[in-house]
């Protein structure tokens, strides 16, 4: 018997959901409606969630309805908008500082994400272990985690220190002259996706979480036929993880296309050298309110709204060909 | 237990005093005798606070109430405190601005004119009102012929050296004696060959100087080389002119000598970003020569007073050029939603007048911009030779798009040091970058008299 048969073949959110309503009863007509009571819970929940509500709609939905409405206004802010139709985007795709930040998020995403996943699943992997220490073991590896970006960023600049860093000494066992990683273009850019695997403790635990649901008899079952730990982990690990990778894979994209603290901080604001570390967000940031440019900005914005959104269907669609949905805790 | 009602009564007053004390939050008393100040910073609080107490010591100021707030920003470019304050209805009365930023703000409606308050308030002409301060300064906050503040520090740049490194090189102390010469760029160069060291791993150990590091933006160079960011007379941005490109030209040729990276590995080691002021390479006797100003001098004494550190001139071009400078500077502004009393007025008038300048501008190692106070000397006498340079000085630009023009500046110096450019490259983009948010501002002019010499009274006189 092979492992991936006991799992089953890859099934869509569909069945997962047909699996929760299998003992509902089918719906009715009559069902549909609410009586007296029904209605008065329904009043009482949505009276306890209203914060949450409340919340999503004035400060969600109506900065994004109103950053869409001002992407096609001339706004500082202060005087009322001014219509200037699609002006804004047409300098948006002619803007080079555009395409310079653009790439180089992209250039951060393309690295920082799969790094990232990889780091915290073998992260959530050692957390996992069934070893005493491991509470231990599971601290030391999300604290990093807890040492706010800032923190970290000062912790970076003196650790690439040309001079006195660990970096540069290491580089002059090998002979090497000093270098200033966050002097170079592409050296500020891998200084910073360094720098954010440090926060990979948070994907880990998710991961860890969808570890510990995937039943243990599937692995006993697969050590039975003779499976390898190697085996184990591609044939029922990793499928069955799938969901939480699909979780941490868009929510990784989403982070990376928002980059913006440490390369601020890093680079003083400026995305220096050489626009290096000019991240979309932080040339957002710096028109909206460096150069009081709102409404450019909000284009800015919708743009990245877009692209993520984009982004996103995208892993959803080419989700269907590698999450798994099949597993429940054991 | 609470029944539906109570329920629904209590968040409901929960709400409300949550809504109220939000909309209190950050008001602070208000009143015509009330003056809502935003400062210059937790750093610089003393100076706010000894300004504040001299004119409640006034007659103007008897029994008025000045509440000072220090709010900090990301940046003196950062607006978005103040827009929200603004735009809440928080915004104080009034605001330590930098004054590059003042013809942005006007702008975009962010600030009030004081005219109005000249004209209600004043015995004299705006004109012989605005003729007590420096006449950059007044234009730096003047747009569409209003003024839109009053000044209050300004500066200049020089060039910054230690004189044992120059005598450990074998150069001649006299060529940096302000007195006697004005360094060729040259010259400089020459200097700057003879002082640099590096390592047996080719790390530069001591530098002579870097044109783009500290205050070598290429406004400080451009103003030597004649190099204009707005025509007047067409209306037009002109940063693709031919004297950009030799701003340019000249960050592109150290750097072929002087290379980048690695001049930027010397920084981050003897200077790196965000060090204590203790941590820089003039104190630790690495770097030679740089470019700076006022401000700086209090930090020298404070931190190197042994050090032999002393002032000179800009370089120039070729021997006899005049000397250059550029000056910038704090003002104080009404934002939109200022009460503009008449305690409010006299506050900011006396903050910037000759008595408020008197106490703040020492403090700050900065030079005041009253014609009085400069004839008075009230600045460090160390800052002499600032004060000497401020004739034929001149604030950056007052255009509206001020911040986006000296960003793209900032950027395209170190793009062409670093050679991902060439100054052509670099000069069509910033021209591609500017002209397009100034053709916002169809038939703009900065005032007739931005940029001319001006005549400062001599204390004989």
């Amino acid at each position: 018997m092979s492992v991936t048969d006991t799992v089953g073949p890859p099934a869509g959110p569909a069945s997962a959901v047909s699996a929760g309503v299998q003992t509902a009863a089918p719906p009715t007509r009559r069902s549909r409606g609410l009586n007296a009571g029904q209605r008065r819970k329904l009043r009482t929940g949505l009276l306890f969630i209203s914060p949450w509500i409340i919340g999503v709609l004035v400060f969600i939905i109506y900065p994004v309805v109103y950053s869409i409405a001002l992407s096609f206004t001339r706004y500082s802010g202060m005087e009322a908008p001014t219509w200037v139709g699609i002006q804004n985007y047409v300098t948006a795709f002619t803007d080079p500082l555009v395409g310079k930040a653009a790439s180089n998020t992209l250039f951060y995403a393309i690295i920082a994400v799969p790094l990232g996943l990889i780091i915290s699943l073998v992260l959530a992997i050692a957390m996992n272990q069934n070893v005493r220490e491991v509470a231990w073991y599971r601290t030391i590896f999300y604290a990093p985690s807890l040492i706010p970006a800032f923190a970290m960023s000062f912790i970076f600049i003196v650790f690439l220190n040309p001079q006195f860093g660990v970096f540069n000494r290491v580089l002059n066992l090998f002979g090497g002259a000093n270098v200033n990683l966050l002097g170079d273009p592409t050296g500020v850019k891998i200084a910073i996706i360094l720098m954010a695997q440090l926060g990979a403790g948070n994907a880990a635990l998710i991961f860890l979480a969808g570890l510990r649901n995937i039943p243990k008899t599937i692995y006993e079952a697969a050590r039975v036929d003779g499976a390898s730990p190697l085996r184990q982990f591609f044939s029922i690990t990793f499928p069955l993880l799938s969901p939480v990778l699909l979780f941490n894979l868009i929510t990784g994209i989403s982070g990376s296309l928002q980059v913006f603290t440490e390369a601020f901080i890093v680079t003083n604001g400026t995305g220096d050298p050489d626009n290096g570390a000019l991240f979309y967000m932080m040339y957002l940031y710096k028109n909206a309110f460096g150069f009081a440019e709102l409404g450019y900005a909000s284009a800015l914005a919708v743009i990245l709204f877009l692209v993520g959104l984009a982004l996103a269907l995208l892993v959803y669609w080419l989700s269907r060909r590698f999450v798994n949905y099949d597993v429940e805790a054991g | 237990m609470l029944d539906r009602r109570q329920l629904l009564t209590g968040a409901g007053v929960a709400l409300a005093a949550g809504l109220g004390a939000t909309s209190c939050a950050g008001s602070g008393p208000s009143g015509p005798r009330t003056v809502r100040y935003w400062g210059m910073g937790a750093a610089d609080k003393d100076k706010d606070e000894a300004a504040r107490d001299a004119f409640l010591a006034t007659d103007a100021g008897a029994g008025a109430q000045v509440s000072i707030d220090q709010v900090p920003s990301s940046g003196s470019a950062d607006m978005s405190q103040i827009i929200t304050a603004v735009r809440g209805g928080t915004a104080p009365d009034v605001w330590w601005m930098d004054r590059f930023n003042a013809v942005q703000n006007a702008s975009i409606g962010l600030l009030e004119p004081v005219d109005t308050l000249i004209e209600k308030f004043e015995d004299v002409s705006p004109e012989e009102f605005k003729s007590q301060w420096i006449q950059f300064a007044i234009d730096e906050l003047t747009y569409d012929g209003k003024l839109y503040g009053l000044p209050t520090s300004t500066d200049a740049r020089g060039l910054l050296f230690n004189e044992n490194v120059l005598k450990d090189s074998g150069l001649d102390l006299d060529m940096f004696d302000p007195e006697q010469h004005v360094l060729t760029w040259d010259e400089l160069r020459d200097a700057a060959r003879q002082i640099t060291h590096q390592d047996s791993r080719g790390n530069y150990d001591r530098l002579g100087f870097a044109p783009w590091a500290d205050q070598g933006m290429p406004y400080t160079w451009a103003f030597g080389l004649d190099a204009q960011v707005y025509d007047n007379e067409t209306g037009q941005v002109v940063l693709d002119s031919p004297q950009w490109k030799s701003v340019f030209d000249l960050y592109a040729d150290w750097a072929e000598e002087f290379p980048y990276s690695r001049v930027d590995a010397f920084f981050a080691t003897y200077q790196p970003p965000n060090a204590p002021p203790t941590q820089n390479a003039v104190f630790g006797e690495h770097l030679a020569i740089t470019t700076g100003g006022p401000w700086q001098i209090s930090g020298n004494k404070k931190y190197a007073p042994k050090l032999p550190l002393t002032w000179t001139w800009l370089p120039v071009a070729k021997d006899g050029d005049p000397t250059y400078t550029w000056s910038g500077g704090f003002s104080l502004v009404l934002p939109k939603g200022s009460n503009m009393s008449r305690t409010t007025w006299e506050f900011m008038k006396h903050f910037t007048g000759f008595a408020g300048q008197s106490i703040v501008v020492p403090k700050l190692g900065s030079l005041p911009t009253h014609l009085r106070a400069i004839t008075e000397k009230k600045y460090d006498p160390d800052a002499e030779l600032f004060r000497q340079m401020l004739p034929n000085s001149t604030s950056r630009p007052p255009i509206p798009a001020g911040s986006a023009a000296s960003d793209t500046l900032d950027r395209a110096k170190t793009s062409v040091a670093l050679g991902s450019k060439t100054p052509q490259q670099a000069i069509d983009e910033n021209q591609s970058m500017v002209a397009p948010k100034m053709d916002l501002f169809p038939g703009y002019t900065m005032p007739d008299t931005y940029g001319k010499p001006q005549q400062i009274p001599d204390e004989d006189q």
